[in-house]
This record gives structure tokens, sequence and C-alpha cells, in this order.
């Protein structure tokens, strides 16, 4: 009887896990080909013949590994992918992290994302708001993966107080979009519209047919450029 | 006083299953087979550590060599597990795995067969837990989050992040009654066979 039991359960938990791996491996690709935002993303539309979306939340270490290794391989990146095999690479951000209840800074993080855009440098912002994180707290070990030390909850002020620093951004105009939260509804509406395409969790990509979760990265940028790599590459072969 | 002495029990089983382990790794081939079978453990537990990344590359379209890459960088992310608490929890359920496996031999080879069973199937349903429970639910990613999303919807990162905890728990409990109680039995098989 109790072996009984046991073969049960190790039957139930083994067909739990295999229903997991059918789940993830049928999960139905459904890139959409317009962009949410067009100041969030990179190469040339009508050109173009990929599509490569990533969904991400500024404060997820996942996201931040991928980007930040794009930051560091900008030239190589945008040469050997986005110009020459013609892809438009978007950016989707959202605030999961907030409305999930793990980072009260995902909130504010999406809106500087969304007024940055809207002020017309979105991309500058986002490598040197990546940077800023990585240097007060990644680098530090902190709010790097589960069982790490979280990020404190940062005041607004931490998302504008550098951007004087960024060409084509102005200071007093992100202050004001920044503190009134001007973008809101822009990312609360993207948040809503991501949760209905992603697993649940991100970086969610979608590239062409090719659709990935998570990021296994280490925070040195020259490993995880190779991740990005092997990434775009199973793209690119998927379509 | 009955939860006393079954805790003064427990203890005492786990002090003779540790006694057995020492006795039993003396030899080399069970040397070898710990070896192996840490190293085994290690790698596809860090393999999904991150989610089901690597997974999805692995069945993408990249070319054999690009796949082989994707294998190969598992070995210095092993590495990377010593410089972090989330990465010392892989290495501490791979050693209770690959010390299950090594007591699981030795059961088997002294014909302990339904000890082996019995062990074999609970500390499998441990090792499962154990590889549910990986990822950053946090983020969403792990492999238990799109599963849940296609049942709780929006609310699955928040159970994720729940059920990852209890699944861990659950994980090191299953394994570490495995342990005792494979280790206690292979005690008692060796003091019997040193008496005869």
């Amino acid at each position: 009887m109790q072996k009984a039991i046991r073969i049960g359960v190790l039957v139930l938990v083994i067909g739990f896990l295999v229903t997991l791996v059918i789940f993830n491996a049928i999960n139905p690709a459904s890139p959409d080909k317009d962009t949410w935002n067009a100041k969030m993303s990179k190469g040339d539309k009508n050109s173009a013949t990929h599509h490569f979306v990533m969904y991400t939340d500024i404060f997820c270490p996942y996201c931040d590994k991928f980007s930040d290794a794009v930051a560091a391989n900008l030239e190589d990146f945008e040469q050997h992918y986005i110009k020459d095999k013609k892809i438009l690479f978007e950016i989707r951000v959202t605030d999961v992290n907030y409305v999930n209840g793990h980072s009260n800074n995902s909130k504010p993080a999406g809106i500087s994302a969304y007024c940055a855009a809207r002020e017309g440098n979105f991309w500058d912002y986002y490598y040197a708001l990546l940077k800023k994180i990585y240097n007060d707290y990644h680098s530090k070990g902190i709010g790097v993966d589960k069982t790490a030390p979280r990020i404190p909850d940062l005041e607004k002020s931490y998302f504008y107080d550098f951007v004087s620093e960024i060409n084509g951004l102005d200071y007093d105009k992100m202050k004001t979009c920044i503190e009134n939260e001007e973008t809101l509804s822009e990312l609360d509406t993207n948040t809503r519209k991501a949760q209905s395409k992603i697993n649940g969790g991100v970086p969610h990509f979608v590239f062409d047919k090719y659709v990935a979760d998570g990021f296994a990265g280490n925070w040195n940028t020259n490993y995880d450029y190779k991740q990005v790599k092997l990434l775009m590459d199973a793209g690119l072969a998927s379509k | 006083m009955a939860i006393r002495k079954i805790a003064e029990t427990a203890f005492d089983r786990l002090k003779f299953a540790c006694a057995s382990t020492g006795l039993i790794v003396k030899r080399p081939k069970a040397v070898l087979l710990f070896l192996l079978s840490l190293l085994v453990f290690l790698y596809f537990l860090t393999f999904f550590r991150d989610g089901s990344s690597n997974w999805q590359l692995i069945w993408s379209g990249l070319a054999f060599d690009q796949k082989l890459e994707v294998m190969g960088r598992i070995f210095p992310a092993i590495a990377e597990n010593f410089c972090s608490f989330y990465g010392a929890t892989i290495i501490l359920l791979s050693l209770i795995q690959a010390l299950i496996i090594v007591h699981l031999a030795f059961a088997w080879r002294h014909r302990e067969r339904d000890a082996v069973l019995n062990s074999a199937s609970t500390s499998g349903v441990g090792a499962i837990f154990g590889f549910i429970a990986l990822g950053c639910p946090s983020c969403g990613i792990g492999l238990l989050t799109p599963l849940l999303s296609a049942i709780a919807g929006g609310a699955a990162v928040a159970l994720a992040e729940g059920l990852g905890y209890v699944f861990t728990a659950l994980a090191f409990v299953l394994l570490i009654y495995s342990f005792v109680k494979l280790g206690y039995t292979n005690y008692v098989t060796i003091q019997a066979a040193k008496q005869k």
C-alpha cells in the first residue's frame, strides 16, 4: 500500500514536470509586427526582415544582464545584428515586478523610461540608468537574485538626478515628467498588454518564431554577450 | 515527550548515516561514483538555475557547434555557484543527491532492494522539487512560473515565489530523509557484515 502511494506520488510529480516541459515547448510564438513605442526600438522598421522584442522590467536583474552586455558591446550589436541582419529591435518596458509586489522601484523606473522616450532619448537614458543601478547595487551583490538582499525603495529623484549628463534630455522636463508620473498610463497599458503575452515573467524574448524566457548571465559583459549572440542566432535561425 | 523521543531517534539515525557514509566513501569506486553524481547534479541544476533559457537554446535552430557551446558554458557557471547563497543551495542539493546515489549503489549491491526502491522514489521526488524550485520567481523566471501562469494567470509570479520556497524546503526535507533512512540501513548492513 505504502509502495503504491509512493509510486503514485512519483508518477504525479513526474507528470507535472513533463507537462511543464511540454507547456514550455508548445508555447505559441506570436510576434506582432508593430512597435508599441517607436522610440524604444532600434533599426529601420521599413527594411527590417526580423522583429526582435524584449519584454523587460528595469528592476529585473536577468533583464539587466542582457541589456548591460548589449550596452558594453553596442557597436558590434548594432553593426552585426541590427544593420547587417536587418533586425528591428524593440524593448517593451513594463513594471511587472511592481504589479506582482516584488519591487516598488519598477514603477518609477518604468515611468522614467517612457518619459525619456517622450523627450527623445530613450536608449542613452536606459543604458545610463542600468549602469547606475549596476554601480549602486548589482555590483555589490544587492538585488542580483532571489536570495540576495533587496534593493531599497528609491526616491523619484534617483531616476532623474543624472539626466543632465545625457544628450538630448532636459533635466527640468524629465523631473516634471517623473515627479508627476505623466507617462503612468502608457506604462500601465503596456504592462497589461505584456502580461497577456509573456508567461508571467521577464525577460521574455520574442524573435520572429523563437520565444525564450530568462537569461543565463553572470554580470561579466564579455561572457554575457556570448549568450546574447547565441540568443540572437537562435532567433535568426527560427525564420 | 514523544516528539523529543522521535527527535532523538532521528538524530541518532543521522549520526549512524554519517558514520556509514564515512565508511562507504573510503572505497575508490564510491568516491568516483560520488564525484560523478555530484558533477551530473551540479550540471543539471546549474543548467536550469536561471529558468529555461538554456533549454530553449538547445531546442532552437542553432547550429550543432553552438548547441555544444551552450552546454559548455555551464561549466564556468558551476564555479560561480560558490559565490552566492543561491549557488550554495544548488551545491548543497547536489551534494546530498550525490551522497544518496552512493548509498543507493551500496544498498543495491548488498541486496537491500526494498530500501533502495523506497529511498529512490523519495529522493526522486525531492530531486524534482529541487529542479522546480530553481529560477528567479521574483522576475517570474523559473520552471514553475509558466505552468502556474496557465492556471493562475497574473497571480502566477506571486504564487511561484511562495511555492518556490516551499519546493526548496520540501526538496531538502525529502533528500535528508532519504539520506538518513538509507544511511542507517547501510550502517546496519555494515555492522552485520563485521559481526559475521
